[in-house]
């Protein structure tokens, strides 16, 4: 069986993607293996012992139970809210709320600065000072991040209710809450525990947020004492041992992820309108538009605040400067690169499942490996950089030098959960369906291939684009290996932030944006087609 | 008596395609909705238990149901399937239709004691939907159905019982069993009840009325018995191909 498996035929036809993926697992286990080289017994004793560690872990974890309880408290009732009524700007909200996932970290932080910020619109509207910097800032920042993300994850468990429960709740007339009671929660409940789950481990290996917003030791997070441990001390060993413990959090954190995930609907519509009117009162109605009011006033004033400067003299002079160009150009450079690398990388592992599925034995592969690709995200970014960095100093490569490739690598890398998720599916379907037609008729290699794009076309298109958005609003990595002539537009807004020129920043956050937009679209028309425009 | 007098229109991109006008007088009993698949039996049904929305006019003790949601109506619809909540017991379920929050004061509770009753399900009353075989479930709904159209009040009663091939995924002795129930529920009770039916046998095997629909018009509504002389109706050699 094995034999037939790994006839020669068979071998020549998937060595471009075998090797791909020899060189993606080598680079990953050799990485891993260099950061656990640098631990010893006497060093984990000294790290396990210090009591700034263990307040960082405490830390960590506590902001990230408080960020993710409250960004599903509010997404619960936002949730219900939404698929209930039906009234003008629904799609808008809908629309802000996909967009928040999107939007570049460092530019939404921004955002939250100008408007809380010491100078910022509430303390010049109010005249009250927030405390911004430290647990404030980050639960602010982190609830505009996570609410969107648990309210998506609700309303796909919304929609798992079946049309018969709503219809025969319409017979019934049941009242708003009734309603909530016995049939909502019932079903929202059950995404509770993987939503918790997902938000909680970005909480807990968020970055940017921390690293802008913490505003001191008090307030740090593992992932940034892993980025000062080596950016400011160079202590490679602490940084190790710092990054096996985050790995460690993570990887229990994403073993409960999916034990209580449950699987849902892929393709889901949010405009899908199978409900019945409830009966209404005016109790309801206050209800649902305060919760519906308070995720718009999370969500919509930092976007403003982040559009504004266009109109500001200040942008045209932002314009004139060498260092927006440089900066523009290496986010482009970084980019581009490793969008291509991580589709390629998801083309080969694709190519090997479908090669795999009729292969008795090994059919259990392509529906595990959307699966795998996730695991991924267990391994926080820096800790892959740092894994990276310092297999290239053992080979006797100086990483600095191969700063570009490295950032441009684990980008790619860090893509790839995202990718995969995208294109698996379509290219699995037209697998299962074409197949026995394209081997009736000898169609193979690039012949097939002319023959699918326009099915996949669209699906790559959007893998592509999500790629492209990641690596351009990427501030991890970038902060970690970025130097002078490597800044790229989150990096730069981040040192304009940190010096307090919020306004130049402001400029810098809406060219972000505005590349963000254009290359999406640009993928969405060049890759997707005219259809997809 | 219902008095049914209503239109429906489904539309397509040339304008209206199909128009539905039904008018039928039904008194307290049973009646069953015979006609092929797609002449609009389930329409009428959804019609008036408020669904869709047509025009003209369905009145019921002089009281006009159209202006009604379909909770205000005093009718309680059964469905092929999905009539229970799967999250919630069977007592809970029954209640439900009493009272949506659940809050039941002596007088329902006892209602939902005795429609538990006179179902069978006594002795499930605290299981959840999934532990019940099909016909259960559908005896739950019929609990639900009944305990609602002997509420004392009478605006809160609901009289009228619509069954949309609720036994259809049933195996025979079964099905009849549970239209046996329906049936005795209907006389003991003076329910008005419609059951929509594709086997001409059931409607002879439970009695009462039949409401013959073709292309969404009533055309024949007469005793059952009818069916025993049916080559010399031609609505019904027409259904029945004879």
């Amino acid at each position: 069986m094995r034999l037939v498996f790994f006839g020669s035929m068979f071998v020549i036809n998937m060595l471009p993607a075998m090797l791909i993926i020899l060189v993606f697992s080598v680079v990953g286990i050799a990485s891993f293996t260099a950061l656990l080289l640098f631990q010893d017994l006497s060093n984990w004793y000294q790290v396990l012992s210090s009591r700034y560690i263990w307040r960082l872990l405490n830390f960590s974890l506590w902001q990230a139970l408080l960020s993710s309880t409250l960004s599903l408290l509010i997404a619960i009732p936002v949730t219900s809210a939404l698929m209930h009524r039906r009234f003008k700007g629904r799609d808008f909200l809908l629309q802000l709320f996909s967009i928040s996932l999107v939007v570049p970290t460092i530019v939404a932080i921004l955002g939250i600065v100008v408007v809380y910020g010491r100078s910022g619109w509430v303390t010049g509207v109010s005249g009250v000072e927030l405390p911004l910097y430290g647990l404030f800032g980050i639960l602010l920042a982190h609830v505009f991040f996570n609410m969107p993300l648990a309210v998506r994850i609700l309303i796909q468990a919304h929609g798992l209710i079946p049309a018969g429960q709503w219809r025969l709740s319409y017979q019934l007339g049941f009242s708003r809450w009734n309603l909530f009671r016995w049939v909502e929660w019932p079903y929202l409940r059950k995404a509770l525990p993987g939503a918790f789950l997902l938000i909680f481990m970005l909480c807990f290996s968020s970055f940017a947020v921390v690293l802008t917003l913490g505003g001191g030791p008090k307030s740090s997070t593992l992932e940034v004492a892993i980025y000062q441990a080596l950016r400011y001390e160079f202590d490679i060993a602490k940084a190790s041992v710092l990054s096996l413990l985050q790995v460690f959090v993570c990887t229990l954190v994403a073993f409960l992820v999916y034990r209580f995930a449950s699987v849902y609907q892929q393709d889901f519509s949010l405009k899908r309108l199978d409900s019945f009117p409830v009966k209404d009162s005016l109790k309801a109605r206050c209800f649902d538009l305060c919760f519906l009011c308070l995720a718009l006033l999370i969500l919509l004033p930092p976007f403003i605040a982040i559009l504004t400067p266009i109109f500001s003299p200040l942008f045209i002079t932002t314009l004139w400067q060498e260092n927006t160009w440089l900066a523009l150009w290496v986010s482009i450079k970084i980019a581009f690169p490793s969008a291509v690398l991580s589709l390629v990388i998801a083309m080969a592992f694709v190519v090997m499942a479908r090669a795999c599925m009729d292969k008795p034995g090994w059919s259990w592969l392509p529906n595990k490996l959307e699966y795998m690709g996730g695991m991924i995200l267990v391994l926080p970014s820096l800790v892959m950089a740092t894994g990276l960095f310092l297999l290239l100093r053992n080979l006797g490569v100086a990483a600095f030098d191969l700063a570009y490739w490295v950032v441009v690598w684990v980008n790619a890398i860090m893509a790839l959960p995202f990718v995969l998720r995208v294109i698996l599916p379509t290219f699995y379907q037209q697998e299962k369906r074409y197949r026995k037609l394209y081997q009736s008729l000898g169609i193979r290699g690039v012949a097939r291939f002319r023959l699918e794009w326009p099915m996949v076309r669209q699906a790559v298109a959007q893998a592509c684009a999500y790629a492209l958005l990641l690596s351009l609003g990427d501030m991890s990595v970038i902060a970690l290996f970025g130097s002078q002539g490597l800044t790229s537009l989150p990096l730069y807004l981040f040192q304009l932030i940190g010096s307090y020129r919020i306004e130049q920043g402001a400029c810098i956050a809406v060219i972000l944006v505005l590349l963000c937009f254009v290359l999406f679209s640009l993928c969405s028309r060049v890759i997707g087609g005219k259809r997809n425009a | 008596m219902l008095n049914i007098d209503v239109r429906y229109q489904w539309f397509n991109q040339h304008g209206v395609d199909f128009e539905a006008d039904y008018q039928a007088q039904l008194s307290p009993g049973l009646t069953t909705l015979l006609g092929a698949s797609g002449e609009g039996k389930s329409t009428l049904l959804h019609l008036i238990g408020g669904f869709l929305q047509g025009s003209g006019c369905i009145q019921y003790l002089s009281q006009n149901l159209m202006t009604l949601a379909p909770y205000q109506r005093p009718v309680t619809t059964l469905f092929q399937s999905d009539n229970l909540f799967p999250q919630l017991s069977v007592w809970q379920n029954v209640g439900l239709g009493l009272a949506t929050n659940l809050k039941l004061n002596p007088v329902q509770k006892k209602a939902v004691s005795w429609a538990l009753e006179r179902t069978q399900l006594t002795s499930m009353q605290a299981k959840k939907p999934e532990a019940l075989s099909g016909g259960q479930a559908q005896r739950v709904a019929i609990a639900r159905a009944i305990a609602r159209a002997v509420v004392e009040q009478e605006e809160e009663r609901k009289p009228i019982l619509l069954l949309d091939e609720p036994f259809s995924a049933l195996d025979p002795s079964l099905r009849a069993q549970m239209l046996m129930l329906v049936a005795e529920l209907t006389q003991q009770l003076a329910l008005t009840t419609l059951i929509v039916s594709h086997l001409p046998d059931e409607a002879k095997m439970v009695g009462g009325k039949l409401l013959l629909i073709e292309q969404g018009n009533v055309v024949l509504h007469d005793n059952v018995s009818i069916l025993d002389q049916a080559e010399n109706v031609p609505a019904l050699t027409r259904y029945l191909n004879l």
